[in-house]
């Protein structure tokens, strides 16, 4: 594969194309194939060659594989994605173009140009349509159709728009999918990645019930061998199922290297702020670079929750002075908060239904419901 | 792709152990990383090749404010607006343009015709003097009224700057400090202008120009090398402008450690933590000690924190015995105690004989469209203005 000519090249193309065999077209025009680094195939106007051997659209599609295998060998990838479109062909084709777009676009901030996120964008478009044309595929049969694509195809654009973060363009991509008649039938691994991408989706929009359905369908039908996508999978699940009062095992952390998750449930489960804010800060950069960060600290408020909890399984009343409340704050190093922000706090967590009960600004008391004044977190959304 | 390089090919010794599929993509990426400078120098080289092949970008030598065609055909059509015109000339038919007050106009790029033309544009340096003069002699004049045109004036002009800025495709410090003025100038306006009738000033106008200019200059600060002494300023401005949004945020979250830790920044991210906790008390406590130009960037959502103050209180304290003093909610509110009945009123929160709140969750409604009015409740911002200068605040030497 490494020595052959340029017609015996496109001669391979021609048989597969001739015979049907889809897969090993696909192959000739990966990049993952060692044909490309074969520097007789490294043309920089292969055109008229291709043309020669070749019917149209293919000739076109070879010529720019080539031209790509060109530009790669010259190590500009900002020129190398500007060539790059059946399935399995197209399938190979669109991920090569996400990963060039990927090095262009790091190519280009070594060099300081270019707006960041253009060259995924343009990427992005180009994917758009390739989707389109997929969604709207009605003529051919089922095995044929076009429309096993979409999945496929989505993934690939959610990853780009995670990476630009542009996530509302996730939202008629889901929609298109959801209303397709084929969704519970594609591949394992495709459903798994896009109920990982859903469910990031519904966390960043604050929908924590479906994301934790989503992130653990994702956890569950993942194949076991790949522990990094778990991994992966496991660090969205984690903050999401916390914040629904489920807090993770020392083992599960453990197994999965995710102890940087460790004091931070420690703190919750305890409302422990002073721990919590330690925790988050020593680990900001993991949790920030994950995109996490700000879900983490939503944790605060059941934070607060379970601290109050505390005190009131301390005093065992049902009228609890506000100081009470003060002074646990105080002795968790909040030293900038007063009473006014206390009552804040207790008239927000009111609110939001984690206590049953009312302040009295005259007695300046809580007054709690004699029956579970604190329900569990998984009843309140 | 007419280089003249020969192509690089590739070394025997990584053809002959050329492993299968992806490996060999990563090696010869990590390959490429390592290579570096004589890569990056390769590149440039081709890069002023390119340029004198391909279509230059184009340079503006027009060096007035107005470009002197447009000058004289908007002086025929008569098409001058009243700051442009020569003093004493403007109540005759046909009024005269004053070269040293007519600025370039915003026009909208139409097919067929060409914005290119380098009489026409104005150089990164001139556009930097127009700026100024739009601040010093139309924002900040005593004289000019009332400011919702002056406002108009301004904010078509600056839009024109922005296009030759755009065309020449400007960069560097010119750029920053023009879209640094355009920015405070914008986000003054939202403030002072709040509650004009909307045919005078449209907010979510003012506000997709804000947000444009401002992405432009972070942008700017992400890609060009420093140092951009006010980057610390306009980050937080940012934020406090855009507060609670999660892509704000996680924007400021991605900024470098000694960026997140300077005053300004923290301070905007301690406001917007309160925000998003749902504490208006701490809020409104923390907003205290913004300066102006923060205050005017943050000022919209006080009515968001005002309202969640009522409606968290209003099931917090729902019992029938509650009262609570309105005095000490007016202190909380930052408003005097007046301003805070009617806040409560437009809220439907009942104020007895006493001066006493009495909460409840049922009686907490949303005020009608209209009937709140935002700029009634603006002196907590207001009081920070003081003695500065429009001109001090958009140039922002404060």
């Amino acid at each position: 594969m490494a020595h052959i000519t340029i017609n015996q090249y496109l001669q391979q193309v021609y048989d597969a194309i001739d015979n049907h065999d889809g897969s090993f077209c696909a192959e000739l025009l990966s990049f993952k194939h060692p044909h490309v680094a074969n520097p007789r195939l490294q043309l920089a106007s292969p055109e008229e060659k291709c043309q020669q051997l070749l019917e149209p659209p293919y000739d076109e599609m070879v010529a720019a594989h080539l031209r790509c295998t060109y530009a790669v060998s010259n190590h500009d990838f900002v020129e190398a994605y500007k060539f790059q479109t059946a399935l399995p062909v197209m399938f190979s084709v669109t991920l090569d173009l996400r990963i060039f777009a990927n090095s262009a676009e790091q190519q280009l901030q070594k060099k300081g140009k270019g707006q960041p996120g253009e060259m995924l964008e343009k990427a992005a478009e180009q994917l758009m349509s390739c989707f389109r044309v997929c969604a709207s595929d009605n003529r051919a049969g089922i095995e044929d159709s076009k429309k096993w694509g979409m999945m496929f195809l989505s993934n690939q654009l959610f990853k780009i728009y995670f990476k630009i973060n542009k996530l509302h363009l996730c939202k008629p991509l889901i929609r298109a999918i959801d209303s397709s008649n084929l969704k519970n039938d594609y591949s394992p691994a495709q459903k798994v990645t896009y109920k990982y991408y859903v469910g990031r989706k519904a966390m960043f929009d604050s929908d924590f019930k479906p994301a934790e359905e989503f992130l653990s369908y994702a956890f569950h039908h993942c194949h076991g061998s790949s522990q990094k996508n778990k991994r992966m999978i496991l660090i969205y699940l984690l903050p999401v199922k916390m914040l629904l009062g489920h807090m993770p095992t020392h083992q599960l952390l453990r197994k999965y290297d995710l102890m940087q998750f460790a004091d931070v449930t420690k703190s919750v489960s305890e409302g422990n702020l002073l721990l919590l804010n330690e925790a988050l800060s020593k680990h900001e950069t993991f949790f920030i670079r994950c995109g996490i960060f700000l879900i983490l600290e939503k944790l605060k408020i059941i934070t607060y929750r379970n601290l109050f909890k505390k005190v009131y399984l301390l005093l065992r009343t049902h009228q609890l002075p506000l100081d009470a409340f003060l002074v646990s704050l105080k002795m968790m190093q909040l030293d900038d908060v007063d009473i006014d922000e206390v009552q804040c706090i207790l008239a927000n967590l009111i609110y939001m239904g984690h206590i049953k009960g009312y302040i009295s600004h005259q007695h300046q008391k809580l007054v709690v419901s004699k029956q579970n004044p604190f329900p569990p977190l998984s009843s309140v959304s | 792709m007419n280089r003249r390089r020969a192509p690089r090919r590739i070394s025997l010794s990584q053809r002959r152990d050329a492993p299968a599929g992806g490996e060999w993509r990563q090696r010869k990426e990590e390959r490429w990383r390592g290579q570096g400078k004589a890569q990056a120098r390769e590149v440039e080289e081709d890069e002023s090749c390119e340029q004198h092949g391909k279509e230059a970008v184009p340079r503006g030598t027009c060096q007035t404010m107005c470009p002197a065609r447009e000058l004289q055909d908007r002086e025929v059509q008569n098409r001058l607006h009243r700051f442009e015109m020569l003093a004493g000339t403007e109540r005759v038919r046909r009024p005269r343009g004053d070269p040293l007050r007519a600025v370039k106009e915003y026009t909208r790029p139409a097919a067929g015709k060409d914005s290119t033309n380098p009489t026409d544009l104005r150089p990164p340096a001139v556009l930097l003097k127009t700026v100024c003069y739009l601040i010093d002699d139309i924002a900040a004049s005593p004289h000019l009224h009332p400011w919702t045109e002056v406002y108009s004036f301004v904010f078509d002009r600056l839009r024109g700057v922005k296009q030759d800025m755009i065309i020449q495709r400007v960069s560097g410090l010119n750029c920053m400090a023009i879209l640094e003025r355009t920015v405070r100038f914008l986000i003054y306006a939202s403030y002072r202008l709040c509650g004009e009738p909307l045919w005078l000033y449209d907010p979510r106008i003012n506000d997709t120009h804000l947000q444009e200019s401002l992405s432009w200059l972070l942008d700017c600060y992400a890609t060009e090398t420093g140092p951009h002494p006010n980057q610390e300023e306009f980050q937080a401005l940012g934020l406090l402008y855009n507060l609670g949004s999660a892509r704000a945020t996680q924007h400021i979250m991605e900024l470098s450690g000694r960026l997140r830790t300077s005053p300004a920044i923290t301070l905007a991210l301690s406001i917007n933590r309160a925000f998003l906790e749902r504490n208006p008390v701490r809020m409104l406590r923390l907003a205290r000690r913004l300066n102006f130009i923060q205050g005017c960037a943050l000022h919209r959502h006080l009515v968001t924190c005002r309202r969640d103050l009522l409606l968290i209180y209003s099931h917090g304290y729902c019992s029938r015995n509650c009262r609570f003093p309105l005095d000490r909610l007016a202190q909380l509110l930052s408003l005097d105690t007046s301003l805070a009945a009617q806040l409560c009123q437009a809220y439907g929160v009942d104020v007895n004989q006493g001066n006493q709140l009495v909460f409840s969750k049922a009686a907490f409604t949303e005020p009608g469209k209209g009937k709140l009015h935002c700029k009634m409740y603006h002196n907590i911002v207001a009081e920070k203005q003081r003695e500065l200068s429009v001109g001090n605040i958009i140039h922002g030497c404060v």
